[in-house]
């Protein structure tokens, strides 16, 4: 099971928080098209790579928190645990 | 109208009550605080306890850091009186709140040797003294119940306050005992 | 062959001879001793034929005498599939054969074997397509011939356990190399756990006859003893996934039939040794063929004999040494016929009892047991889980480690070859790594961790790998002679079948794989894969490295299913008043988490008492939050659809709720208790999603807000008082409020005493439709207020009513329940709430889907009568036009109603059916259509709400 670096609680099992999905900004909502506001509703970039993405440390802090993750390799930016994943930095 | 009635515990069940090596107790009747403030600032000093730690104020009163900016402050309803006295008043320059949490959660104290392998069956932190020394306070699913912890030791003995939600009180307490059957678990009068 | 106890012990042996276990194999008393397993038992008692295969039901007998033995699975009591090369023997045991009918040794289905050239690869797939009307038939008939042991619906619930751990080094695998790890790991400082798969550590050296090995053995064990290192035996790790997050089942727990362990561990050493291959040849499956391994466990772990005249196909060291030890032990070795020197066993022959071996060149010889060391598998799998992809060595012939993570170690013969000395170091440098590399983790993550001790110093470099290479010792690639013979014991697949699997065009390993079953019964790969990948590489002409492997996954040993449940956790809530309901006949009913009273007998007559005099229902579920600070009235603007700005204090509101989708969320009202301080209620459903749903906003779109959000639903007991006389018995259990319609009007809040119980407060809504107080008390006197208040409103007909009474009474009102009245595409304006949508607000949750949704064509919520007053449409009954089965719309609530004496629904319509007095068609389940109106008002009962005002 991941491990995901809660900035406050510290690395927690994945299934301790809630996943919260891609980072994406709110449009405003005064002068968003349909269809930019549909895009924020439903359209993820989905990258198999680098993705700022949000999760919410639901059985600790309950604080939500952005983290950078790599798809491809679920190595987390900082702080990664060492040794961990193939072909990443320790 | 008479005085305020009895506080009824949130378990109902009966147990007979025994001390030994592990035990559980209920002390879901002693007076808790919720405050919340900035992570850094009066408040904050005045409490003393960061997030993640635990200190006994001055009038007896334990208080904990449980969450970035949130602090339980527990024990008899005195000595957190005393903790909490205008500590949300309009003097304060900072947004501060305060509320009694005493009717909302369930305390429950473990202790004993054992109590970390105890918590290892119902838990999946770390409870090693590396990880979770006396003193520490966290927040992690207990039995799949949501839980604030404090490592609060007796007599050099590991022991941790646990709190609930009330309504989850008696279905926390039974998986307790069970959790702590195969280490000789007894019921210990409730903590007053 | 006959097997047979040895007349003396030997010095290895785990069996105690003066202790007898008696138990019963098919019916039949047997015994053996107290240390054997179940297959040795019967092997020294002579039994030869211990299951019939699967597709083919074919003798067969012991083949590894071990956990991975395919042959020796038994029905043990009610327990199926257990594996009589590694349970231990117990008395009393009720053994049988599985998968035989009518015995194991007239087995009728054995004529499969006759018919066997219709059984090849894809053979179900094939003749069992179409027509597929008659798939039914076909189920039923195979269910039959589907080998495994029988389940027994009576079984009575066993206790599983599960723990979690966090050791900073987990060892997989207590043989010399594992064994040798821990001992490096701990004296480094680590907390270390070596799990060990057999009952006993020590691995190849347990059976080993040289007293060298024995001398380590018992040099290991003593510093085993001697050391904190954590030992779990009989255990197996099953898994392992990501940040070394380890599945280990405890299979023999003194409090639990299994345990699985759940080890979140900092380095993990995979040292499980290897694993003894099979040779694939015409007839290698009769009884008596068995691996090196088989033999010299059999005579040395339990003392028996495993026949009288012995051929050994000997292609390593482990083939020299079965040779000695049959010899030791009195078994006349007719011949060993050296794989090293390029000789081959052909065939295997005879009668049931004996085995003649027909040599590569056609020569004979007679024999009753041939003993076969062919070569290794590399038990690769948690590597594969780690993310590794092992590379085949054809020198070796096996598969090798290529580049784990660096959490993952490797020693012992997975690693490579050598002496027991040059593996043993090897082993203990792995240690020795782990243990350095598992500080720097152990240092990281005190260091990320609030409540941990601070970590001293700078975190420990990651230490580098320098530990010297064990070598390679060459070995002949043997996998398949000059004949074709069985490759997948378990699932009956020979290497015919994958060569006609790749002629068929099936010659990817995993489309052979899934084509052939080949790999995918109960020994998962264990003894087949290996063979499978040669067969495949043979068939296409290629070699072994570029076919490649199937993926091993987890689990690396089945685990019960039982284990994976664990302790069943689910919790559970209750309101303080529980112990009133269960004192007073409730019937409950569990919603989302909450133990609710659904009724007390009556819910008719629950409902007749509301209407009439007074009743109290136990609301507690309700979601309340605590909101505190000056920008509550801000975040209420942005979280409702309406308006809250001017809400004073002692005023109460509802509110509905829309995701950002503009779909309905939740609803309920808020009240202003004091200048900064309100109380909101959600759904008692939504409780816990609306509160991570107002965290979000306020911590991620507005953190300068100043508000604080506490969760108090169950801080408080919630009690709806209900009924005409409902002012009349709050008035009289109630100080510091004056309850007057007067002074305390419709949709307000007043804090007051109750019972003597200080800090409730009330507000007077109406749900049911009726005059009604809900009283929220602090939750350590909630059952006290409710005793109260049913004491003092006796002589006015007090009653408790329960969830279904007040499913009635609000549907009578045509109060609409999200999530039963709405689902995940009902806009807010098909609610009917539209006045209460404000889009001249700046922003609130789902402003802009709301906006356009005003030039969209919605289904509406309406109320709906049948015309026939005694039919009540099951809920989701379509609502369809005429005859037809067009669609349009459904019943989402109904009841029959005690108040009107008729049946009353709430549905979705398409909006040209939304006019009062619209006649409906509403198709029910049975297949009839019924006629219904449609109303002017949702509410079928006092639509002008003078009741509730009162």
């Amino acid at each position: 099971m991941l491990l995901v670096p809660c900035p406050n609680c510290g690395p927690r099992n994945w299934s301790d928080l809630r996943y919260g999905g891609e980072s994406h900004a709110r449009p405003d909502p005064a002068t968003a098209t349909p269809l930019q506001w549909r895009g924020y509703l439903y359209l993820r970039d989905n990258p198999a790579g680098w993705l700022r993405e949000n999760w919410y440390c639901r059985s600790g802090c309950r604080r939500w928190f952005t983290v950078e993750r790599n798809t491809a390799t679920n190595e987390f930016r900082d702080p990664p645990m060492p040794g961990d994943k193939r072909g990443a930095k320790a | 109208m008479a005085e305020s009635p009895a506080f009824e515990s949130p378990v109902v069940k009966r147990y007979k009550a025994a001390t030994g090596a592990l035990t559980l107790s209920d002390a879901s009747a002693a007076t808790k605080w919720l405050v919340r403030g900035p992570e850094a600032g009066a408040v904050a000093d005045r409490l003393g306890a960061s997030f993640g730690s635990s200190c006994a104020a001055e009038g007896g009163a334990l208080v904990l850091g449980s969450r970035p900016g949130e602090w339980i402050v527990v024990g008899v309803p005195g000595a957190v009186a005393e903790t909490v006295a205008g500590i949300d008043g309009p003097e304060q320059s900072d947004f501060v709140t305060a509320l009694d949490w005493t009717h909302g959660r369930a305390l429950f104290r473990v202790t004993g040797a054992d109590a970390p392998r105890m918590l290892e069956k119902v838990c999946s932190l770390d409870w090693s003294d590396a990880m979770t020394p006396d003193g520490a306070v966290t927040s992690a699913s207990v039995a799949k119940v949501t839980c604030d912890i404090a490592r609060n030791d007796v007599d050099a003995k590991p022991s941790y306050l646990i709190f609930c939600d009330r309504s989850f009180g008696q279905y926390l307490f039974d998986a307790l005992i069970d959790a702590g059957d195969e280490f000789g678990l007894s019921v210990a009068p409730a903590d007053p | 062959m006959t097997m047979s106890r040895l007349g003396t012990a030997r010095p290895t042996e785990v069996v105690d001879r003066s202790s007898k276990v008696r138990f019963r194999w098919n019916g039949k008393r047997f015994s053996g001793f107290e240390g054997d397993t179940i297959a040795s038992a019967l092997a020294a008692a002579g039994e030869h034929v211990f299951s019939r295969s699967m597709k083919y039901h074919r003798p067969r007998g012991i083949l590894t005498a071990d956990y991975w033995d395919p042959n020796l699975m038994v029905q043990v009591g009610d327990d199926p599939n257990v594996r009589a090369g590694h349970r231990l023997l117990e008395a009393g045991m009720d053994v049988r054969a599985q998968n035989v009918w009518p015995s194991l040794h007239r087995d009728i289905k054995a004529l499969n074997g006759l018919v066997g050239r219709f059984l090849t690869a894809g053979f179900y797939y094939k003749t069992f397509m179409r027509p597929a009307w008659l798939w039914p038939t076909y189920e039923r008939v195979l269910a039959t011939f589907a080998p495994g042991g029988r389940i027994d619906p009576d079984t009575p619930h066993r206790y599983h356990d599960k723990r979690y751990t966090h050791p900073d080094v987990v060892v997989a695998g207590a043989g010399p190399a594992g064994i040798e790890a821990a001992l490096a790991a701990s004296a480094a400082g680590a907390r270390v756990l070596l799990v060990e798969h057999e009952h006993a550590v020590g691995g190849h050296l347990r059976y080993s006859s040289s007293a060298s090995a024995r001398a380590a053995l018992a040099e290991l064990r003593a510093a085993l003893d001697a050391s904190d290192v954590e030992v779990l035996t009989d255990s197996t790790v099953t898994g392992r996934y990501e940040d070394n997050w380890l599945a280990i089942v405890q299979r023999s727990h003194p409090i639990a039939v299994e345990r699985l362990i759940k080890a979140r561990a900092k380095m993990l050493v995979v040292a499980p040794g290897l694993i003894e291959r099979p040779y694939v040849f015409a007839g290698n499956d009769r009884p008596g063929v068995i691996t090196s391994g088989a033999a010299r466990r059999l005579i040395n772990l339990w003392g028996v004999r495993p026949g009288e005249r012995a051929v050994v196909f000997a292609a390593n060291s482990a083939g020299d040494a079965a040779a000695a030890d049959l010899d030791r032990v009195g078994v006349e070795v007719a011949a060993v016929i050296d794989g090293r020197d390029h000789r081959r066993v052909s065939a295997a022959q005879g009668s049931p009892k004996a085995v003649e071996a027909v040599l590569a060149g056609g020569s004979r010889i007679e024999a009753d047991l041939l003993v076969v060391a062919a070569g290794w598998t590399a038990p690769t799998s948690l590597l594969n889980m780690a993310g590794d992809r092992p590379v085949y060595d054809p020198a070796a012939a096996r598969f090798f480690a290529s580049d784990p993570p660096g959490n993952v170690l490797v020693a012992g013969g997975l690693a490579g070859d050598g002496s027991l000395d040059e593996l043993r170091a090897h082993a203990a440098a792995t240690g020795r790594l782990a243990a350095q590399r598992a500080a720097a983790v152990a240092h990281r993550l005190q260091a990320r961790t609030a409540r941990a001790r601070p970590a001293e110093g700078a975190e420990p470099a990651w230490a580098p790998d320098e530990r010297t290479p064990l070598d390679r010792d060459p070995h002949p690639e043997l996998y398949r002679s000059d004949t074709h013979g069985m490759v997948d014991f378990s699932e009956d697949v020979g290497s015919k079948d994958l060569v006609a699997a790749a002629r068929e065009g099936y010659d990817s390993v995993e489309l052979a794989k899934r084509y052939t079953t080949a790999t995918m019964g109960p020994s998962q790969g264990k003894l087949e894969t290996v063979n499978t990948v040669a067969a495949i590489a043979e068939a296409r002409g290629e070699t072994i490295a570029e076919v490649g492997t199937t993926v091993w996954r987890p689990p690396f040993a089945p685990i019960t299913l039982g284990a994976l449940a664990g302790r069943v956790f689910e919790p559970v809530r209750v309101s303080s008043i529980q112990p009133w309901h269960e004192a007073n006949g409730v019937t409950t009913i569990l919603a989302g988490q909450w133990v609710r009273p659904d009724h007390y007998g009556d819910p008719a007559a629950e409902v007749r008492n509301v209407r009439t005099n007074v009743g109290l229902i136990d609301v507690t579920p309700l979601g309340k939050l605590d909101l505190r600070g000056p920008d509550i009235p801000k975040l209420l603007n942005l979280l409702y659809t309406n308006k809250w700005s001017k809400l004073a204090v002692g005023k109460v509101r509802y509110g509905m709720m829309c995701a950002e989708d503009g779909v309905v969320l939740d609803d309920g009202v808020t009240g202003r208790l004091g200048p900064d301080h309100y109380l909101m209620t959600t759904t008692s459903s939504g409780a816990g999603a609306i509160w991570e749903w107002v965290e979000n906003w306020l911590q991620t779109e507005r953190p300068d807000w100043k508000v604080h959000v506490t969760p108090v639903t169950t801080a408080y007991v919630s009690i709806n008082v209900a009924g005409p006389k409902a002012r009349e018995l709050v008035g009289r259990v109630s100080e510091g409020v004056d309850v007057s319609p007067e002074a305390f009007a419709y949709m307000e809040v007043r804090t007051a005493t109750v019972a003597g119980v200080d800090g409730c407060f009330m507000w007077r809504i109406g749900f049911t439709g009726e005059l009604s107080f809900e009283i929220h008390a602090p939750a350590g006197h909630g059952l006290h207020v409710w005793e109260a208040l049913m004491a003092a409103g006796k002589d006015l007909g007090v009653g408790p009513f329960g969830l279904e009474a007040q499913r009635i009474m609000r549907l009578e009102k045509g109060h609409f329940i999200v999530g039963q009245d709405t689902d995940g595409l009902t806009l807010g304006p098909s609610t009917g709430l539209s006045p209460l949508i404000k889009l001249d607000k700046d922003d609130f949750a789902g402003k802009p889907e709301l906006a356009w949704a005003t030039e969209r064509r919605l289904p509406v919520i309406v109320a709906i009568q049948p015309d026939d007053a005694g039919v009540v449409p099951a809920e989701a009954s379509q609502i369809v036009r005429g005859e037809t089965n067009e669609i349009l719309g459904r019943i989402t609530s109904s009841r029959l109603s005690p108040t009107l004496g008729r049946s009353i629904c709430l549905g979705q319509v398409e909006p040209e059916l939304a006019a009062g007095g619209t006649k409906l068609t509403v198709l029910l389940t049975s297949g009839e259509r019924i006629s219904a109106t449609v109303m002017d008002h949702h509410a079928h009962f006092d639509p002008a709400g003078e009741r509730l005002r009162g």
